[in-house]
């Protein structure tokens, strides 16, 4: 049979749309991970520290709900064995806890949103948006750029093997200035012959772009949207001191 | 019909980027449609230049000073926006890693148009025709990511397709290719002739579309210095491409070239249990239950992308831990660790494997501890590599040659035996493909053992005394 991109396009769509995978990342932002709201929001926040992890498995990205869910394991693992630690590891374990605990839900689910979001879809939904595209271009390079970054990194991390500089060597303190330096310049240099590529091929013209990508709300969104303003309405209620339950 | 009418250009402030920016000084061209033009001359001739002139990106993203009148179909180019000049010119870039937007290779395709606005149906109409004429369908719907070199320059010439542009420009696309990526390289640029698109190339290797141009224009140092057509070009002997520092216009498939693994009488270093496999496949890319190979050799290491050339060094520098092979060389034993003080690997990306501020420093940080006089020796080094005069440099400010012979410097400091280099000529012209020739021949005069993965048969033959295939048969994986 003839490939077809329109079937594939309709095929490949996401479960949830980006605008949703961004509301989202906002509420957990502000709520688990900046800790926003006090006692009545308490379970509220289970359910959302629940939600990436399920996500990731609608997704079937089984990897990253695997590493998600050992690195909190990891830090609830830490806070439980607290009282059994002496001093400074008891500091350290406090931190380490705290931190895992509080940031990884958020960071999850930023991952989702990168990871199951392309850079169309990504560009047709903050169109939607009406973002202007002084936003929306600068904002889709970085969206495009952190697997390249990634790359970069390994290589680099590859090539001071080889030549045998490790941390905690004789030069261990200045490993990290050492990956800097040519991981900036060779990301500068990627960055400048993508807009280059990028210009030649239209980008910025002020017609309106079309995009073939599928996005949309559907039902899931529109539960996900409405639990969002839900959140946000407990919050302002318990602000002004009406108590909910 | 692209026009160039005395063309003088400069770089303007601001352009750090020294290796390729190059001047021209009065240039005319006329392409005619349909025209397939060769633009070719040693590196910094001015050639990406010209394409950079006729895409609009000069002026309008590299500044400078531009003198004389640059058209496309009668319109000028520096007076049109960048993205009205994209609509009818369209580009392959040199870097495959750099130039695309999307991470799926779908939404690549549809890039072009999209930016235009057109409609969402005839977007995928376009995109179906051009899959089914490239016959695309395997790469449709991947990560841009997971893509080798090869399919992601298909996927380069396929957006340009997609878009419709009736006037190509192809900056040095083969650069990063092995010989039968080039090939198919070859083919689409065929469809495109046959389609009567105009097509103008910026290339050092010239062989795979020599017969297939209709015009060929050499330049140096901004000008043009000759321009062949039609006979003429047929009857250029070697010794004339040398002169002007071109390429050689025969294509030879590096798999053929008739050369032993070993010899009767070479020093051996043999490798045991050689395996890899990657995350997640199968069946290994490479299997070597003993291998042998010549010690105080040049030895190329040939095969396509993707043979698994590339993991076999890491292998060898001991940076996988999947292979735990051993390594023997004059009766010393050297497991995995060990290797990692034996090899040094020049890689692909020079430039992601030097890490200090200047010169000197990085050869200084290569010598082993408790070396007497140590920087009496970096420099005694670095002379005899010629970096002599740059010794306070910053090495990412260094000419990609420069940084190789660094990154060189650096395997000598650090007193290892075996060198390994992966793909050291990709995209030089012929006199720096021969200086790179010259310094591995110097290298083995030094006693070192030389193993080069290339594609570049030139190179092959100016300096390798030895070679091994990476094609399956050879590499254990159809065996069983």
């Amino acid at each position: 049979m003839a490939y077809s991109s329109e079937r594939s396009q309709e095929a490949r769509r996401g479960f949830l749309d980006p605008r949703t995978k961004l509301a989202l990342v906002l509420i957990l932002a502000l709520f688990v991970m900046g800790g926003l709201g006090g006692e009545a929001l308490r379970s509220i926040k289970t359910v959302l520290s629940a939600l990436p992890f399920a996500l990731l498995l609608v997704e079937r990205q089984g990897k990253r709900f695997l590493r998600g869910v050992l690195m909190l394991a990891v830090g609830y693992g830490l806070l439980f064995a607290l009282p059994y630690l002496p001093g400074v590891l008891n500091f350290i374990a406090l931190m380490c806890g705290g931190i895992l605990t509080r940031f990884v839900v958020t960071v999850v689910m930023g991952e989702y949103l990168i990871a199951s979001t392309s850079v169309s879809e990504f560009i047709s939904a903050m169109e939607r948006l009406h973002m202007p595209q002084a936003v929306t271009i600068p904002m889709s390079v970085m969206f495009r750029l952190f697997p390249t970054i990634g790359a970069e990194w390994r290589s680099i991390r590859r090539a001071m093997r080889m030549r045998g500089i490790h941390l905690g060597g004789a030069k261990g303190t200045q490993v990290l200035e050492y990956q800097l330096v040519p991981m900036m310049t060779s990301t500068v240099r990627i960055g400048e012959e993508l807009s280059a590529s990028a210009l030649t091929r239209g980008l910025g013209g002020p017609v309106r772009r079309t995009n073939i990508c599928r996005i949309g709300f559907r039902a899931q969104d529109c539960v996900l949207l409405a639990g969002c303003l839900f959140v946000i309405a407990v919050w302002i209620l318990e602000i002004c001191g009406v108590a909910l339950w | 019909m692209v026009e160039l009418k005395h063309v003088s250009f400069r770089y303007g402030l601001g352009e750090s980027n020294s290796e390729q920016a190059s001047s021209l000084s009065d240039v005319s061209l006329t392409v005619r449609d349909g025209e397939f033009v060769l633009l070719t001359g040693p590196s910094g001739c001015g050639k990406t230049t010209i394409l950079r002139l006729i895409n609009g990106l000069i002026p309008h993203f590299y500044p400078g000073v531009v003198e004389g009148s640059v058209t496309v179909d009668g319109q000028s180019v520096q007076e049109r926006e960048l993205y009205e000049t994209a609509a009818q010119v369209g580009t392959v870039f040199q870097n495959p890693r750099s130039q695309f937007y999307n991470v799926d290779t779908t939404g690549e395709l549809a890039f072009g148009c999209e930016n235009r606005g057109l409609p969402e149906r005839e977007i995928y109409e376009r995109i179906d025709g051009t899959v089914a004429r490239f016959r695309l369908e395997k790469l449709m719907d991947r990560n841009i990511f997971r893509l080798s070199d090869g399919e992601k320059q298909k996927i380069a010439c396929a957006s340009v397709d997609v878009s419709g542009a009736e006037i190509i420009l192809l900056d040095e696309p083969s650069a990063n290719l092995d010989f039968e990526a080039t090939l198919a390289l070859r083919e689409l640029i065929r469809l495109w002739r046959r389609q009567g698109k105009t097509i103008i190339a910026a290339e050092h290797r010239i062989a795979y579309l020599w017969d297939l141009i209709d015009r060929a224009v050499i330049l140096r140092d901004g000008r043009t210095i000759r321009e062949l057509s039609g006979k003429e070009k047929d009857t250029l002997t070697g010794e004339t491409l040398a002169v002007m520092g071109l390429r050689s216009t025969m294509q030879e498939a590096p798999d053929q070239i008739q050369l032993p693994t070993i010899k009767e009488g070479d020093r051996e270093i043999i490798l045991r249990d050689f395996r890899f496999t990657y995350p997640g496949a199968g069946h290994p890319v490479f299997d070597f239950p003993e291998l042998r190979l010549a010690a105080g050799e040049i030895t190329a290491i040939t095969g396509s992308n993707g043979a698994g050339k590339t993991s076999f060094l890491s292998c060898l520098c001991g940076l996988e831990k999947r292979c735990q092979g051993s390594l023997e060389l004059d009766g010393k034993r050297y497991d995995r660790k060990a290797r990692q003080k034996l090899c040094f690997m020049v890689m692909q990306d020079t430039g992601n494997q030097l890490f200090t501020e200047s010169v000197l420093d990085e050869v200084l940080i290569s010598l082993p501890k408790g070396t007497a006089n140590e920087k009496a020796r970096a420099v005694e080094i670095l002379k005899q590599l010629d970096l002599g005069g740059l010794l306070e440099r910053h090495p990412q400010s260094l000419s990609g040659g420069q940084k190789q012979r660094l990154a060189i410097a650096c395997a000598l400091a650090s007193g290892r035996k075996l060198l390994l280099l992966d793909e050291p000529t990709s995209g030089l012209d012929y006199a720096h493909m021969m200086e790179t020739a010259g310094l591995l021949r110097q290298l083995q005069g030094m006693g070192a053992t030389v193993l080069v993965v290339t594609h570049d048969s030139e190179l092959i033959r100016a300096c390798c005394s030895r070679r091994l295939s990476f094609s399956p048969q050879y590499t254990g994986r159809n065996n069983k």
